[in-house]
């Protein structure tokens, strides 16, 4: 799948890039608005990752642009540092895919992309496979075999997130943000995560032996597979 | 009190006492008048019986001593003749107001008295005029008086109310449309309020180019907010993201990996910093839309189910008891924080086993929720500075200054009154009223 990075900050996209090129994406850059707007004229990506500040211009009308061309199906996720209440609604308005407001952490990006391929390629299925465990998007169930086993909401979604960012630590800090949303002032380094966390490696482990599910160390947890 | 009423107030108390000193002046001057004329009269009767005097006269006038002038059956006048003693020296005429019996009838009388000799004799001469009718056209003078003046002072009232009305409307439409009625300086009506009066036009330009101002200084500001949001995130997102991508290199020692952790939630830190603080600057500057409807109750529900494991891990006892759905319009997402803020306050600085109490109260205008818990509370001194930036409520990490800020410009913006009751050691209650 091939991504394109508009972003005029030179190191977050180069970060980004890293990341996303180690998830197997193939990825372009474009600093500029005109640059940007080439890119897309030429080629069609899976993925739009669109900064709404560029230094000659706005974001906003590449995105118009995009979704008044035929045929082109391209996810556009904007991230933006720029804190206008309805960019939000502005941009989902106009046809984006997602928002993500910056600071984003990577695990949350890509796991937004993957809801979003998920969404956009419906003949995929609905299902992934984790070692003998199947998680069904859709119903929001895990099983075992024919066992379904009886998660939490919360568990499940933790479960989901660790699965979608596989062989990746995924920190507390990033779980904790992707289950209870931006709560302000919540102390992001609580240890009700790890409860949750304990709950769900209990119930896995009543099935089937779980040492794919690494804690690393003080920093967070890991599915290997 | 307002203006026209001030004016109208005025008005009336002038005109009350110019009407009783202008009256009061008339009724006197018209007594005066009146007894003048009457004195005249008397005194020239007087002078033509002086004239036409005669012995005869004198005689017949003795001798009806007893009886009255008998062809005035209306008894209107008198004439008496007295002989008296022979030494009188005086002889000026005397005025007076008198009640006297004429055959029977007591009426007022206006009496020269005038003592006069005539071939030796000394006589005694009064002479009496009723008073009665002309105490009855004063009594009609005066009330007619009272009358037309009394109706004077109804219709220059009420044509002052008018005029007044009509020169202060203008004025009236100013302070309403362009005080009064202004929520949002953003949807300011700068048309001007026709008036003729210069005075208002100079009031009206002056508050548009206030409201320009205000405005100019709210777009600078929005403007500027938008800047430094960009220009505070963006580096921190550069951060996090190359933090992150270092986390996930294999092989990196433990040691470095705490560092590089740690940064991450000290950037983290910064972020949930500057988010808290650009979400008070753009709730101060009016750029949440406030029209969503919005249902405490079911916002109440949905933060507990949000909180719930937070409030199991401290063995807090819950409970939320509303007697009312209470409903209202405002911005869903901003009350949501503003709830979440304050119970999650009462989490956090609640013992273990304490609890938590969300109770209501309807009264005829307002509705009032209250949120009290069983935590450490807070001094008096706290309480009062709770809703100040940066203020600190002990030396945790996450204090609560901005939380409560938060509450606080979230809770004006809706014009919700809150309310802080605290008590050291024993817990704290804050009250909102919609």
């Amino acid at each position: 799948m091939n991504v394109l990075i508009v972003e005029d900050e030179k190191s977050l996209a180069l970060e980004m890039d890293e990341f996303l090129s180690k998830e197997g994406f193939i990825v372009e850059h474009a600093w500029k608005k005109s640059s940007a707007e080439e890119k897309i004229f030429v080629n069609s990506y899976d993925f739009i990752l669109l900064d709404l500040g560029l230094p000659d211009g706005d974001g906003f009308d590449i995105l118009k642009q995009l979704k008044a061309t035929k045929d082109r199906d391209d996810a556009v996720i904007i991230l933006t540092a720029r804190s206008a209440v309805d960019d939000r609604i502005k941009g989902l308005d106009e046809g984006a895919d997602d928002y993500l407001p910056k600071p984003f952490s990577l695990n949350e990006l890509l796991a937004r992309m993957h809801a979003i391929t998920r969404r956009k390629h419906k003949l995929e299925k609905n299902e992934i496979n984790v070692h003998d465990f199947l998680l069904n998007i859709q119903n929001r169930t895990v099983s075992f075999g024919e066992e379904r086993l009886n998660l939490t909401k919360k568990e499940f979604e933790i479960f989901n997130y660790l699965v979608l960012n596989k062989n990746r630590v995924v920190s507390r800090m990033s779980l904790t943000e992707h289950v209870w949303g931006d709560i302000l002032e919540v102390n992001s380094d609580s240890n009700f995560v790890d409860v949750h966390v304990k709950n769900l490696r209990k119930k896995l482990a009543s099935v089937s032996p779980t040492d794919w599910f690494e804690t690393v160390r003080s920093i967070g947890y890991r599915i290997n597979c | 009190m307002k203006l026209q009423v001030k004016f109208s107030l005025y008005n009336a108390i002038t005109k009350i006492a110019i009407i009783l000193v202008l009256g009061s002046i008339i009724l006197f001057s018209l007594d005066r008048l009146a007894y003048n004329q009457l004195d005249n009269r008397l005194i020239k009767k007087k002078n033509k019986i002086l004239e036409h005097l005669s012995n005869n006269e004198i005689d017949s006038l003795l001798n009806k001593e007893q009886s009255f002038t008998d062809y005035n059956i209306l008894k209107e006048e008198f004439i008496v003749l007295t002989d008296i003693a022979d030494n009188q020296s005086d002889s000026t005429a005397k005025v007076f107001t008198e009640k006297r019996e004429i055959e029977g009838d007591v009426e007022v009388y206006r009496i020269l008295n005038y003592k006069f000799s005539y071939q030796k004799n000394w006589y005694n001469l009064e002479i009496g005029e009723t008073m009665t009718a002309l105490q009855s056209i004063k009594n009609s003078i005066r009330f007619y008086m009272l009358v037309v003046l009394v109706a004077a002072l109804l219709i220059t009232l009420v044509a002052d109310f008018t005029f007044s009305n009509f020169l202060l409307k203008p004025f009236y439409l100013i302070i309403d449309k362009k005080i009064n009625l202004v929520n949002d300086p953003s949807h300011y009506d700068y048309q001007n309020i026709p008036t003729s009066t210069n005075d208002f036009k100079i009031l009206d330009n002056s508050i548009n180019s206030l409201m320009r101002k205000i405005n100019t200084l709210f777009a600078l500001e929005k403007q500027f907010i938008a800047n430094v949001s960009h220009e505070l995130l963006t580096p921190i997102s550069i951060l996090s993201t190359r933090f992150e991508n270092m986390l996930n290199t294999p092989d990196i020692p433990v040691e470095h990996e705490n560092k590089i952790y740690s940064s991450l939630k000290t950037l983290n830190r910064l972020k949930l910093i500057i988010n808290s603080l650009l979400l008070i600057s753009k709730v101060e500057n009016n750029q949440y839309l406030k029209t969503e409807e919005i249902s405490l109750k079911q916002e109440i529900t949905d933060i507990h189910e949000d909180l719930e494991d937070r409030i199991a891990d401290k063995n807090i006892t819950y409970k939320a008891d509303l007697s009312k759905d209470f409903q209202f319009t405002g911005n869903k997402a901003l009350i949501h924080t503003l709830l979440i803020n304050i119970i999650n306050n009462a989490i956090k600085y609640n013992v273990e086993g304490g609890s938590i109490t969300i109770s209501d109260k309807a009264e005829a205008e307002k509705y009032i929720l209250t949120i009290s818990d069983t935590g450490t509370g807070m001094s008096a001194e706290l309480a009062e500075n709770a809703f100040d930036r940066f203020k600190r409520g002990n030396s945790e990490e996450n204090g609560f200054g901005l939380g409560l800020a938060i509450v606080h410009s979230i809770a004006k913006f809706h014009k919700i009154r809150v309310d802080i009751k605290s008590e050291e050691h024993k817990g704290t209650s804050i009250s909102l009223f919609f």
